[in-house]
Formats: C-alpha cells, sequence, structure tokens
C-alpha cells in the first residue's frame, strides 16, 4: 500500500491510502485519524475528517506548516497503534417503516434489482450494516449497502426535501439522514429514531465501526419506536 | 475593578444579525460543518479593537440596516463591510474602538462595498454554545437570527473607558480595513486534483467571474462575466467521498464552479481542483451577488506569508489596543487597577515543536 500526501489549500494536507484492499485503506485511514485527534495540539492541528481511504488534516496554518504537519504524519504512520484502545464497536438497531409515504422509492427499487418489495426489505435487515464514515450533511452515518444484486442507481433529479430519518440507499450505500436536507438517494422507509438531539453529549452517538442493524415496524407502531438512538 | 454589570443590548431593527464567533472546530471530526464568521479577518479585529478575545462572542449584520440601544455604556468596534455607523444620528468611525452610552442608539445602515459588518464588543456577551462555539448552524438548527426587541445580554466588569479630555475615545490604532476596490482579488493554491483538469485550469486564472445569486455562507456559485467555458475535468474515473477544506474550488456541473465556504459540509465526492487561502476566503465572504472575482493563483508558501502577515497585524493592533486602554484607565480612575484584558495569542512565527497530549 502506498500513502500519498497532498497539499490541499495552505491550511490542510490530505493523506490518500492506495491499495486495492479496500477495508485495509478503510482502517489505515480511520487509524491515523484517530491517532492524529488523541495526540494533537488543538492550537496547531483543528482536526482530521476520515472517510473511505483518506484523511483531510486540517491545522492553523499561522501556527504550523504543512511540512510540520507532514512529519507528524509520518510518526503517526510509524506508531504501532493498538486497535483496542478506542471505543469498542456498538450496535444500533433501527427500527424502520418501509414503503409508501415513509419510504417512496422501495418499489422502484425493487424493480429495478428484480426484486420484490419484501425481498428488498428482507436484504436491508438481513444483517449488521457497517458505519464507515460521516457524511454531509449534519454527519450522516455512511453505511455499508444491503446484499443488492446491483448498484442502486441515484434519482434522476434529487428531491429538494428529504426528512430526518430517512432510510436511503444509492450504488452500493446507505445511510440514515440525520438531519432534513435535500437528496438524491432512493428512500427505502424511514426510522422514528431521533439521529441528532443538540441537548445530548455526546452529540453524535455513533462512530466509523459501529454497525446499524435495521429492523421493520408497522406504520401503527411508529410512536412506540420515537426516541434518541442509542447503541 | 468596577463592579460586575449586566448590560442589556435591545435590538431595534435586526435586520440579518445574529451572535457568531470564528467557528465550531470541534464540529468537521464528527461531520458537522465548522461555520463562524465568513469574514474572519474582520470578525476577530472587531473583538481585538476592544480588548476580547478573538474567538469571542460578537454580532454579525448580513446586508441589512441594524439598529439597537444599550442601557449601560459600552465600549464597541464595527468592522467589515463600509457602512454608515451612528450613535444618536452622530456619525462614528468603523475600524476604531467608540463609545456607546447608556441610553442611546447604535444605528449600522448602507452596509456596501461589502456584505458583512461585525460588532465587537467590550465584555463576555452571552450566548449559547454547542460543542465550544455560538455559531449557527444551519443544518442542525442551532442558533438564530435576532428578532425585533430581542435582548442580548453583556457582562462588563471593568469602568467604561473614555477619553478624558473630549469624552471619547480618540486613538490611532492603525487596524487595517480590507481593500475593495470594486473587484475581489483572490489568492489561489493548486489543488490535490488539478492534474485532472488538465489545460482547462488556465479558464480560472486571469478571466472576470461574477458571484451568483445563490452564493450563500455553503459556498459561492460564480460564473464566467464573458460566458466563457469554465475548467472542466478530463478523467471519469469514481471519485469517493472524501473530506474537503473550506475554500475548496469544485466544478459539479453546468457553467458555474463552486467555491465550498465555512458552512460547507465537511465531505464531497467532487475533485479539489483549486483551495481559495485563508486570507482570501475572508475577502470573498464579503463578495455580494453580482460583485466580480478574479483569481491569482499562489504557492502554498505566499499564502502563509499572507495570513501570517495578517495575524501580527492583528497582534500589533491587540497590543496598542491594551497600551491605550491601560493608560486611560488609570487616568480615569488612579485608584483602580488597570482595565483586565485577556492576553492576546502570541502570533506563532516559526513554530517548531508539537506538544503530544
Amino acid at each position: 500500500m502506498s500513502v500519498l500526501v497532498s497539499d490541499c489549500g495552505d491550511a490542510a494536507v490530505r493523506v490518500t491510502f492506495q491499495t486495492d484492499d479496500r477495508n485495509h485503506a478503510w482502517r489505515s485511514a480511520h487509524r491515523l485519524s484517530t491517532w492524529l485527534d488523541t495526540h494533537r495540539d488543538r492550537q496547531q492541528l483543528r482536526g482530521t475528517i476520515a472517510t473511505y481511504d483518506a484523511v483531510l488534516v486540517e491545522f492553523d496554518a499561522s501556527r504550523t506548516d504543512h511540512d510540520i504537519v507532514r512529519s507528524l504524519i509520518d510518526i503517526a504512520l510509524g506508531e504501532r497503534i493498538d486497535e483496542t484502545s478506542g471505543r469498542p464497536p456498538r450496535q444500533f438497531d433501527v427500527p424502520v417503516v418501509y414503503g409508501g409515504e415513509y419510504g417512496p422509492d422501495l418499489q422502484h427499487v425493487a424493480e429495478q434489482q428484480g426484486l420484490s418489495a419484501a425481498e428488498v426489505v428482507a436484504l436491508h435487515t438481513a444483517g449488521p450494516l457497517t458505519m464507515r464514515c460521516y457524511g454531509s450533511p449534519a454527519g450522516a452515518p455512511m453505511l455499508d449497502g444491503p446484499a443488492f444484486p446491483q448498484p442502486v442507481p441515484r434519482l434522476t433529479s434529487p428531491r429538494p426535501h428529504v426528512l430526518a430519518g430517512a432510510v436511503s440507499v444509492a450504488g452500493r450505500q446507505a445511510v440514515v439522514s440525520a438531519r432534513p436536507a435535500p437528496g438524491g438517494w432512493c428512500v427505502i422507509g424511514r426510522t422514528p429514531r431521533q439521529l441528532i438531539d443538540l441537548d445530548r453529549t455526546p452529540l453524535v452517538p455513533y462512530a466509523p465501526g459501529d454497525t446499524f442493524r435495521f429492523f421493520p415496524i408497522s406504520a401503527g407502531e411508529w410512536a412506540d419506536h420515537e426516541g434518541p438512538m442509542h447503541g | 475593578m468596577g463592579e460586575p454589570r449586566s448590560a442589556q443590548l435591545r435590538i431595534d431593527r435586526p435586520g440579518l444579525s445574529c451572535l457568531q464567533d470564528l467557528g465550531r472546530q470541534e464540529g468537521s471530526r464528527i461531520g458537522q460543518m465548522t461555520g463562524g464568521a465568513l469574514d474572519q479577518y474582520s470578525a476577530a479585529m472587531a473583538n481585538t479593537l476592544v480588548a476580547s478575545p478573538s474567538e469571542a462572542p460578537l454580532i454579525e449584520l448580513v446586508a441589512h440596516d441594524f439598529a439597537a440601544t444599550t442601557d449601560t455604556d459600552l465600549l464597541i468596534a464595527v468592522t467589515g463591510a463600509d457602512a454608515d455607523v451612528t450613535i444618536d444620528g452622530r456619525p462614528q468611525q468603523q475600524w476604531a474602538p467608540i463609545l456607546w452610552p447608556a441610553g442611546s442608539q447604535l444605528a449600522i445602515t448602507r452596509i456596501r462595498a461589502g456584505l458583512r459588518v461585525y460588532l465587537g464588543v467590550h465584555g463576555s456577551v452571552r450566548a449559547p454554545h454547542l460543542l465550544g462555539s455560538c455559531a449557527p448552524d444551519t443544518v442542525l438548527g442551532f442558533g438564530a437570527v435576532f428578532a425585533a426587541g430581542e435582548v442580548c445580554h453583556v457582562e462588563v466588569d471593568c469602568p467604561t473607558i473614555s477619553q478624558p479630555w473630549f469624552g471619547i475615545p480618540f486613538f490611532r490604532l492603525g487596524a487595517r480595513p480590507h481593500h475593495f476596490a470594486g473587484r475581489w482579488d483572490i489568492p489561489i493554491t493548486d489543488g490535490p486534483d488539478i492534474a485532472e483538469f488538465g489545460s482547462t485550469v488556465d479558464r480560472l486564472h486571469g478571466h472576470d467571474y461574477v458571484v451568483g445569486p445563490s452564493s450563500n455562507h455553503i459556498g459561492l456559485r460564480l460564473g464566467r462575466t464573458d460566458q466563457g467555458p469554465i475548467p472542466h475535468r478530463q478523467t471519469r474515473t469514481e471519485v469517493l467521498s472524501r473530506g474537503v477544506p473550506i475554500g475548496a474550488v469544485e466544478v459539479p456541473a453546468g457553467d458555474e464552479i463552486l467555491i465550498l465556504h465555512r458552512g460547507r459540509g465537511v465531505t464531497a465526492g467532487y475533485p479539489v481542483l483549486a483551495v481559495v487561502t485563508t486570507v482570501g476566503l475572508s475577502r470573498l465572504g464579503q463578495a455580494r451577488p453580482g460583485d466580480t472575482v478574479r483569481f491569482r493563483p499562489v504557492s502554498t508558501a505566499t499564502a502563509i506569508a499572507d495570513l501570517r502577515r495578517q495575524q501580527a497585524h492583528l497582534h500589533d493592533v491587540g497590543t496598542r489596543v491594551r497600551t491605550a486602554f491601560t493608560s486611560l484607565a488609570s487616568l480615569n480612575s488612579p485608584t483602580r487597577s488597570p482595565l483586565s484584558a485577556p492576553p492576546a495569542p502570541e502570533p506563532h512565527r516559526s513554530p517548531n515543536r508539537w506538544r503530544t497530549a
């Protein structure tokens, strides 16, 4: 695996892990991000954003620069990092009302995959899906997609309003909307659980490496499942 | 020290104003926008001129006329875009500390040559915080614009400073305003994915771009003023979502480029063509829809040198402010200890050490 560090403006570098082993790239990116977040001087290093194969490292350019940050990254990459040092992965059980007004694209996804709506739901609820990173907007959990036969195309024209709690799929990925926003992914259901609560610490309960297991509920059970997400 | 006082600042005419600060650095790690004053330089200067910490809460106005009345003498500074600043109708200077007497009305009108005005107040502006910042986050629904009649509380812990001979602050602190000459000159550095755009990169440099009407705190959309072609990605491989810096120049589709600003989502699946420098982002935070922008490529070393010059200027002004206030405080009330001002951060010109936790 090769590691590419590129300047990304006057106050950031991007570290990319180049390998065919996607899982290895992802683990390396998040290990680097965790190490830097644990060891950083908060005046100099502002933070890290880890995704699938890359980490954006942001810093205060009035206090440090690219060369110093690059040497810190070299140190981090040379560290033997204890895999068990972070908090252990959590599992979130997420109730979902599938189809109808809750999941307007369920039928469309079923037709596109050559499956019945029930089979799409069965695949989406089959096993826990791993969270890979925070996405936009509002840090929505970006999950591995269910074992559908094919990638799911995006909507040809994005929806201007997708509600918080919307459960969507696109490509080989899945997501739960943290806050209302426009969106171009296929919405197959909606959860009554609240992902983000401004009065709660930590603000966001989930982290990359956690798993989400979805289970179907009926629209009549919505109120019974309202409340915050907890793993 | 003077008796702690709680000033009430009543917003008579809110325009489009809110509590603001330099942003939520702890947000991006968990996928939240950074936010904060789009013109970071002017916001930091407004606080510096009144001896408040750069990152302290202050009031941001966008484009529209504003008026407020205070029930306690306050020391304030107004920076950012050019505007008419008056107290009970009498004209006041921008980019300098001014005394706002109890019972009088401050009006900031005709905001021009820029879009955003910052109102720094000496004291602690009371503000709700999320992850260490009061910056509004439109996606999370945190923070709100002021409503007419709303009251903003400021804790003031020192005697108000006034110039002893004329009763008004009368300093030459030399704070430099933004230079705006009808066209924004914006320095940019090459982005990490510039090679994907081949020779079409030339379409970015040396041409006039106009700021589009749908530009906001999330990002600015700009097209060529001469309707000429914009840079275009030459490869078609899939791009994985990656963290994107504030200032990233992207070309999503159509005939406009997109420059991400402080309200950006932290990840995106578009290649990064260029990145606006930190100094350039403050200037771009003042660009209005319809304004003309020209991009000037610079090296990261030049960009960092520009930023450090700006930070050193803020530091110098901060030093002069404390000297002036300390002298005046002892003139005004020799029995009292000088005005307590929080220490300004050192400008780190040659950082060479990392502290590890």
